[in-house]
């Protein structure tokens, strides 16, 4: 059975590949993420926005594709979501 | 003896409450995780019900001198502890039973209606227990699942504290016996395992961004 994601384990997971899974130094592709991070199109492109618009991703244009890249405060979100990932794991839940 | 337990086992619970609801507030303030919410209430609130009980036994060591602290002193402190606990069992039940569901994460708490007058610290404890129970259960089943070291410890502490809660419930029917002084001592060693894995927490390298909502 699928293992069930909250939406913070979906953003974390986009973050993630956007940190550490890149195909380039520009970014990841939306095709690239669809796949890396196992998430539908529209899903996607709502969560990109929103992460575009809190600065925890950059929208890059390169080579006539949009890429986005993790910006500094998202690696700061994401350094807190995995440290506070484990704290909730300790209480048997997840954030 | 019997009051220099309870003031340790208070001052403790009130400590170990406020440091885990603190982690857990700065969690939610980097993260907006829910969950982080839901914990940091749960353990203000059993802080707080602990820090009443606290300076209910202050009041009566330094103050009244009496004997024995003030009876509606202790029960408040016991239920909003068990509010706390109500809480980490509803985390619990969020992720077990309704992992989709918006409405039930929205639901907040439930009414209790008390229609009992006898001993309703009793009632408190008794539901604390079957609370603490069912978090120790669901804890020690996430650590089945994903194998992190540090639920065992939450699972002991919270087991720990239900079995203190039974033993503190249970010595109604015997009172004046060690039932209460065990209860105690065994509450201290759960709060003490369910601050293990918590002080491991590296708060230092987390750099706080004010503007991030």
């Amino acid at each position: 059975m699928a293992e069930y994601r909250t939406h913070m384990k979906i953003i974390g997971d986009i973050l993630s590949t956007t940190r550490d899974d890149l195909q380039d130094e520009d970014g990841a592709t939306v095709t690239y993420l669809i796949r890396k991070a196992n998430v539908s199109h529209s899903r996607l492109s709502r969560m990109l926005t929103i992460l575009v618009s809190q600065g925890l991703l950059e929208k890059v244009n390169a080579e006539g594709s949009r890429k986005y890249k993790i910006s500094q405060t998202g690696r700061e979100f994401l350094q807190a979501y995995h440290t506070f990932s484990g704290f909730a794991t300790n209480f048997g839940l997840t954030i | 003896m019997d009051f220099l337990l309870e003031n340790i086992l208070n001052l403790l619970g009130f400590l170990v409450g406020l440091g885990i609801g603190i982690v857990s507030l700065i969690g939610f303030r980097n993260t907006g995780s829910p969950t982080l919410f839901r914990l940091a209430i749960a353990f203000f609130s059993i802080s707080a019900g602990f820090c009443v009980i606290w300076i209910g036994y202050m009041i009566e060591d330094f103050i009244v001198q009496s004997g024995n602290i003030e009876r509606w002193i202790q029960t408040l402190g016991i239920a909003i502890q068990t509010i706390g606990y109500f809480f980490i069992a509803f985390s619990h039940s969020i992720k077990s039973l309704f992992p989709k569901s918006r409405y039930f994460r929205s639901v907040g708490i439930f009414p209790l209606f008390l229609v009992s007058s006898v001993q309703i610290e009793h009632i408190f404890r008794s539901v604390s227990f079957i609370l603490l129970a069912y978090g120790a259960i669901e804890t020690i089943l996430s650590y089945f699942e994903n194998r992190n070291k540090g639920a065992i410890s939450v699972a002991v502490g919270l087991s720990l504290l239900a079995l203190g809660e039974f033993l503190g419930w249970y010595s109604f029917v015997f009172p004046e016996s060690i039932l209460y002084v065990a209860s105690t001592i065994i509450k201290i060693g759960g709060l003490i395992a369910l601050f293990i894995p918590v002080s491991k927490i590296p708060l230092t390298k987390i750099k706080f961004d004010e503007d991030f909502d």
